[in-house]
């Protein structure tokens, strides 16, 4: 038995560090553990803050999937003060959230997760000219021709297309041909190339996904351009409570918002569109494809046992959150916890995950068992409500405080809480969002919506693609990296729907993007308290606010990656990162790419989960 | 009236009154263009074009042209106070913190204030007085420095924005400058109010010439003010009988 | 330096034209701000100067500012990335990891001892020993000295680093202080922003590249080109406030005309970035032209500057928030009531004092 560290993980947001036991005969992994090793103390600092601003210190809790934080915020004060936003903002803040979360997918996949699959070594192998015939096979074969409705689509032809000539790929492979001659690898320095998991593919896929990771580099900031319209900028675009600060008038030059400015925002929905089409899913399942044939459907862990989701994208505005009116209005109907896909539709179980529920301390809670937090009562875990953040570090299990070798798995080891649904962990993100919607659909729970066709459509096709259904490709590493290719697209496509709808409001007249009527803190109740959930890209997010006198007095954050990272329960039942390091096989000891492989799946942000 | 046997003593200097009443200008408008400057409002015709809005009425740019042009006769004339100061002890009135007296005296003073007893110890002036002048002074330096330090980094690269820039790093940032420049308009604007208010109360009770000195120069007192060595220094040339002319 | 080349270099082996490679250098001096005068220097630096090698550590941070580089456009992310420098080490980019990774930095900072440039995201938590940011094990803190001691130079990316940012706002509960509180004895630049103007990164990256010295800077060790001027003082809607013309609510006709934002509580006539003049996405917008006042993002301590939404903050006064000016009244109104009963009283006193006069000849005595 070998104990492997990996400290820190890199290609990810934040300070993370796994640690597992591994039977090196066999390549098992007995046991596992994920740490989140710095904590910032955010709720602490919102403390005693005017609401109204909130949302500025929260949206800096990450900067990865920026804006997620912010909206959670205000959804959550809105709440609590009985706030309803104006149409033309709820679309506004859709657009938002969709582009934010196309954005940070597609950068997620080039360039946080794409070293693991492919290498630039391995790269300069491929034969130009095979490549160029490559990617035009890829995009025969692996286009997904699924739509959103577009009622405004004044874009005469696709604009981002891949290259797929032999000078490209051969100008793109002497670079990186310069860089590895140079041995100076800057950014590709130090890797495990020589790891096995990179024969997987040709030398061909490498190099038209390395020529990718450079283009998408420089293509990933049009997709924002909607945050640096409507909030200014990106990271950190700015909202108000009560709507949005971007005033509409199509009578001047000077208004944050006229037609000009709509037209650049179309232009980046569609330039969006264009690239998530004919790079980013194309590539995602060519490579996917050839995994799955190879047998690699590991790194399932909890995604098959319990998926969870809060649901998005309001279709239209909505007064409160706590009282289930929201829940009402989604377009994206991924509320509730799904059990046992991994052993297919029939046996899987769908439950509930009520307004009612999620505001009810036996459904929603976090522990701190193992985490380097004190309760007031120990082994009782609170509902965030009633949460607190007193930090309380005691140390690892080897080393000094200061100076780790091991981690107590005994003991507290990590920053994040642990989030219990009933007690239980569960997996968040676009995997668990893919499952929960499709079960709902499948099972007859809920008649689609546009949004909903579109992800059973899109499972469907893939499963065409690999010949193997759902539950077999889905809940593995492969299939949570493909669900959020898949997610990426119909993000898009939202975009572009709520930028329709957009348009055809501010056309019946209707200008309005703010809701100032409870803007003075005179008009607030004494006592308040309120939650804000989103679907945010690494999954289900809630903020939770109890204002007293004007002033949060208290704030917690119940986050994606603190669902997926967090340390195992009381019962030692593991959360998400830990169940798929242990569902997954590692071929040599010291270098354990798979494991890091699986954990990159999830899209890891450290910042989120321990604030 | 009494003044027939009261004593004529030369206190203070032209320069150190005409400064006064500069600085009383001055002060005035730099509070009332302050205050509009910290919250604004429009004063015009309502037109979506600013060109046509700010054209020949009162607006941002004019209140605190205003304020800055105050600004600057205000600083100037700290140049004639400082002149007169140099020249003329009884504008060095200054209080004496380093001695025991001056405390005794101060009690005094306040017991009168408090109505605890009729009248205090004639002085050229009082020790309460002296003590709020060199506060006042102290609020006014630093309306000064940050209100330079706000105005001179219009252009950073300017040697005024090189004397008064750093002042914004050293009280935190130019948020707190902007806060601190505010909050002390008002103080100084309280002590203006209650120091009118001795002033006037000060020629009632005693008769002493106090508001006519900030004219003329010159106090009368019946009695032997026990700051009187602040002025003469034995020569005793500030000193006349009050039928004799005034001079200075 | 280990066959790094210059970017007169890059373009040779790449085929290009001088022509080209002089075009580059005057789009480059462009950018800068630099006078066309100083064109000559930027080429002969952009022909010798090696490709400097960077090492960007993370602390208390949340990646808003590598975002935020990679979201630059002139010069773009994969342009500085392969050809203006040498990315050793990042969390965000790299591709190794764990122990090869950390192996590879002491590599690194052996090899380029007092030649690399240490960039730093993020504030350094000091609280407990820096045991609330620990990486590889360690304490960030500690590594954060280590790396600081070979550096050429440390780059403070983003209010973080510069300031303390977001986590060191009151109560400040980590303990987190600025990187310059840590490290000293090195030419320091401040970089601040939450995040950074992806352009003001990238430009002094690129500054370094071409000079090989970090860019002058202002009394706050800030580059003097990117920090030089208030938002206030570039805003486009400046001509609005000087005519007195402001937005008064979110949403209201001032709003919608593009009116000022002083009165909701705008930043900019305190905050020094380019935001007015170089705004964000290459001129494309920044705060206040989505209509939402700057909020001092690249001011050291902005969090606690908080309420937002007022010129004049808040001071709470039993249950109800109330400011400055009407308190000022308040009391002012107080001080003149004030003075008025006091002026009455004197009066008695006075007529008092007449009567006891005429008994007790001689006046008042000492
Ligand atoms: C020589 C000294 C002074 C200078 C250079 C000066 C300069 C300034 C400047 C630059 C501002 C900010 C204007 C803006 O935001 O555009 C300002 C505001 C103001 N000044 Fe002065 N000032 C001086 C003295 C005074 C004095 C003596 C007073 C009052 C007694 C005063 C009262 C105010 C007030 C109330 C504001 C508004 C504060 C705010 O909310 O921003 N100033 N002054
Ligand atoms: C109508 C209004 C005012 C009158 C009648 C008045 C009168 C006087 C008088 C009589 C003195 C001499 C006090 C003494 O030493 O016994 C004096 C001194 C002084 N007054 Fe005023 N004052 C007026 C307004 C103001 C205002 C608005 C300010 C500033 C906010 C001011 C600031 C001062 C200062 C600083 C001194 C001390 C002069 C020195 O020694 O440098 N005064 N004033
Ligand atoms: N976990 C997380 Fe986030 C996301 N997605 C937020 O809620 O990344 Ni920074
Ligand atoms: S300065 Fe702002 S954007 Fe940069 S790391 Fe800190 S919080 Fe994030
Ligand atoms: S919007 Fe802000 S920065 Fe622009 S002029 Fe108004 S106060 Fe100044
Ligand atoms: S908030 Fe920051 S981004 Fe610019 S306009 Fe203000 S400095
Ligand atoms: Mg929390």
């Amino acid at each position: 038995m070998k104990r492997v560290v990996v400290d820190p993980v890199t290609r990810i947001e934040g300070h993370l560090r796994v640690e597992i036991k591994l039977d090196e005969a066999t390549g098992k992994v007995e046991d596992a553990l994920s740490s989140g090793t710095a904590w910032r103390g955010l709720e602490v600092v919102v403390k005693d803050r005017d609401p109204r601003d909130i949302w500025a210190f929260v949206q800096r809790i990450c900067g990865v999937c920026t804006g997620m934080h912010a909206i959670s915020s205000l959804r959550a004060v809105e709440d609590a003060l009985g706030i309803e936003i104006p149409k033309n903002a709820n679309s506004i803040r859709n657009i938002m959230l969709s582009c934010q979360n196309v954005h940070d997918h597609l950068v997620h996949f080039y360039h946080l997760h794409a070293l693991d699959w492919v290498s630039p070594v391995a790269a300069l192998k491929a034969d130009p000219k095979a490549t160029g015939d490559l990617q035009n096979a890829v995009l025969d074969k692996y286009s997904l021709p699924l739509a959103g409705p577009m009622d405004f689509n004044f874009n005469a032809y696709p604009k981002e297309f891949p290259k797929a000539t032999t000078a490209y790929y051969k100008t793109v492979q002497d670079k990186i041909k310069k860089i590895v001659e140079n041995g100076q690898l800057g950014i590709f320095s130090a890797q495990w190339w020589d790891h096995p998991d990179y024969e997987v593919l040709p030398p061909e896929v490498h190099l038209l996904a390395v020529a990718h990771y450079l283009n998408m580099l420089d293509r990933q900031r049009d997709i924002v351009v909607p945050h640096v319209i409507f909030g200014g900028k990106n990271p950190h675009p700015h909202f108000i409570v009560g709507g949005m600060p971007c005033a509409i008038s199509m009578n001047d030059m000077n208004a944050p918002i006229n037609t000009e400015r709509l037209a650049a925002v179309d232009a980046s929905i569609n330039a969006t569109i264009d690239m998530v089409n004919s790079f980013y899913v194309p590539d995602v399942l060519a490579i996917g494809e050839l995994y799955v044939k190879k047998g690699y459907v590991d790194g399932g862990g909890l995604a098959k046992e319990r998926v969870l989701g809060f649901g998005d994208f309001p279709d239209e505005p909505y007064s409160g959150i706590a009282n289930g009116e929201y829940h009402k209005k989604l377009l994206l109907r991924c509320d509730g916890v799904v059990e046992n896909f991994g052993q297919g539709l029939d046996k899987a179980v769908y439950h509930e995950l009520s307004a009612q529920d999620i505001t009810d301390p036996a459904v929603l809670a976090e522990g701190v068992d193992h985490s380097w937090y004190s309760y007031p009562e120990k082994g009782k875990d609170l509902h965030p409500w009633e949460g607190d953040t007193e930090p309380q570090f005691t140390g690892p299990k080897e080393g000094t405080k200061t100076q780790w070798k091991y981690l107590d798995e005994n003991a507290k080891y990590s920053w994040l809480k642990t989030p219990k649904w009933k007690g239980k962990t569960a997996e968040v993100g676009p995997l668990a969002r893919y499952i929960i919607v499709y079960t709902k659909v499948k099972k007859g729970v809920i008649q689609p919506t546009w949004v909903e066709k579109m992800v059973v459509d899109q499972i469907e096709a893939v499963s065409k693609v690999l010949s193997v259904p759902p539950e077999v490709w889905l809940p593995t590493t492969v299939g949570r990296t493909a669900a959020r290719a898949l997610e990426t697209q119909l993000n898009a496509y939202i975009s572009k729907y709520f930028f329709d709808k957009l348009i055809k409001n501010i056309r019946s007249g209707d200008t309005s993007t703010a809701n100032t009527e409870k803007w003075d803190p005179k008009t607030w109740p004494e006592q308040a308290r309120g939650v804000g959930l989103t679907e945010a890209p690494r999954g289900a997010l809630s903020h939770w606010i109890v204002i007293k006198d004007g002033k949060a007095a208290n704030y917690q954050a119940v986050v994606p990656t603190t669902w997926n990272a967090c340390p195992r329960d009381s019962q030692g039942v593991h959360g998400a990162y830990e169940a798929c390091m242990i569902d997954t096989k590692v071929k040599v000891a010291d270098k354990p790419l798979e494991i890091l492989k699986a954990v990159r799946s999830f899209d890891p942000c450290l910042a989120c989960s321990t604030h | 009236m009494e003044r027939g046997h009261s004593k004529q003593y030369y206190v203070f200097s032209p320069f150190l009154r005409i400064f006064h009443w500069l600085m009383v200008l001055s002060i005035v408008t730099l509070f009332t263009t302050g205050l509009y400057i910290g919250d604004p409002f429009f004063i015009g015709s309502q037109g979506l074009e600013p060109t046509y809005a700010v054209t020949g009425r009162l607006s941002m740019e004019i209140m605190r042209f205003i304020h800055f042009a105050a600004a600057y006769i205000f600083t100037v004339s700290f140049i004639l106070r400082a002149y007169g100061f140099w020249r003329n002890k009884g504008d060095r009135l200054f209080p004496h913190f380093w001695k025991k007296q001056y405390y005794e005296d101060l009690l005094d003073v306040f017991l009168h204030y408090t109505f605890i007893k009729s009248s205090h110890k004639p002085c050229l002036r009082n020790p309460l007085a002296r003590a709020s002048y060199v506060a006042l002074y102290f609020m006014v330096f630093i309306e000064i420095i940050t209100g330079f330090a706000m105005y001179t980094m219009i252009k950073p690269n300017s040697w005024g924005a090189k004397i008064y820039g750093p002042v914004n790093q050293l009280l935190g940032d130019e948020y707190t400058v902007h806060i601190i420049h505010h909050y002390v308009a008002w103080l100084i604007i309280l002590f203006a109010i209650v120091h009118v208010y001795m002033a006037a109360r000060a020629d009632f009770m005693d008769r002493e010439g106090e508001i006519s000195s900030m004219f003329s120069g010159v106090k009368f007192l019946p009695h032997e003010p026990v700051d009187i060595g602040d002025i003469t220094d034995g020569k005793d040339s500030s000193v006349r009988d009050r039928k004799h002319s005034i001079t200075g | 330096m280990d066959g790094k080349d210059s970017l007169w270099g890059l373009f040779q082996q790449r085929g290009l034209s001088r022509r080209s490679f002089l075009k580059v250098c005057m789009t480059i001096t462009g950018i800068l701000g630099l006078s066309p005068a100083m064109l000559p220097k930027v080429v002969s630096a952009a022909e010798q100067n090696p490709l400097p090698v960077v090492v960007w550590l993370h602390g208390h941070e949340c990646t808003g500012c590598d975002e935020s580089f990679i979201r630059s456009q002139s010069p773009l992310a994969s342009d500085v990335l392969l050809n203006m420098i040498s990315l050793e080490y990042s969390d965000t980019l790299s591709a190794a990891a764990g122990e090869p990774f950390e192996h590879h930095l002491e590599e690194v900072m052996k090899r380029y001892e007092g030649k690399y440039l240490l960039a730093v995201e993020g504030g350094v938590s000091t609280g407990n020993e820096g045991t609330f940011c620990m990486v590889g094990g360690k304490p960030f803190v500690a590594a954060l000295k280590e790396a600081a001691r070979g550096a050429a130079a440390v780059l403070e990316i983003g209010s973080c680093a510069a300031w303390g940012g977001v986590q060191a706002a009151k109560p400040n509960p980590t303990n987190t202080v600025a990187v310059h509180t840590v490290v000293s004895g090195k030419p320091i630049i401040k970089i601040p922003g939450c995040p950074p103007i992806p352009e003001v990164l990238t430009g002094v990256v690129m500054h370094y590249a071409m000079f090989g010295q970090l860019p002058p800077v202002d009394s706050q060790g800030r580059p003097k080109q990117f920090y030089g001027n208030r938002i206030h003082d570039t805003c486009y809607r400046r001509p609005f406030f000087n005519s007195g013309m402001f937005a008064e609510q979110f949403d209201d006709a001032g709003s919608k005309a593009g009116w000022c934002l002083y009165k909701l509580g705008c930043r900019g006539p305190e905050t020094y970035n380019s935001c007015g003049n170089l705004r964000w996405w290459n001129g494309l917008s920044y705060p206040i032209q989505s209509g939402h006042g700057c909020i001092g993002c690249s001011s050291n301590g902005f969090w606690d500057n908080d309420h937002f939404y007022d010129r004049m903050p808040g001071i709470p006064v039993a249950k109800t928030i109330t400011n400055a000016d009407t308190i000022g009244l308040v009391v002012g109104g107080a001080a003149v009531a004030g003075v008025a009963a006091h002026g009455a009283l004197s009066v008695l006193q006075k007529s008092k004092r007449r009567s006891g006069e005429h008994e007790e000849v001689g006046g008042p005595k000492a």
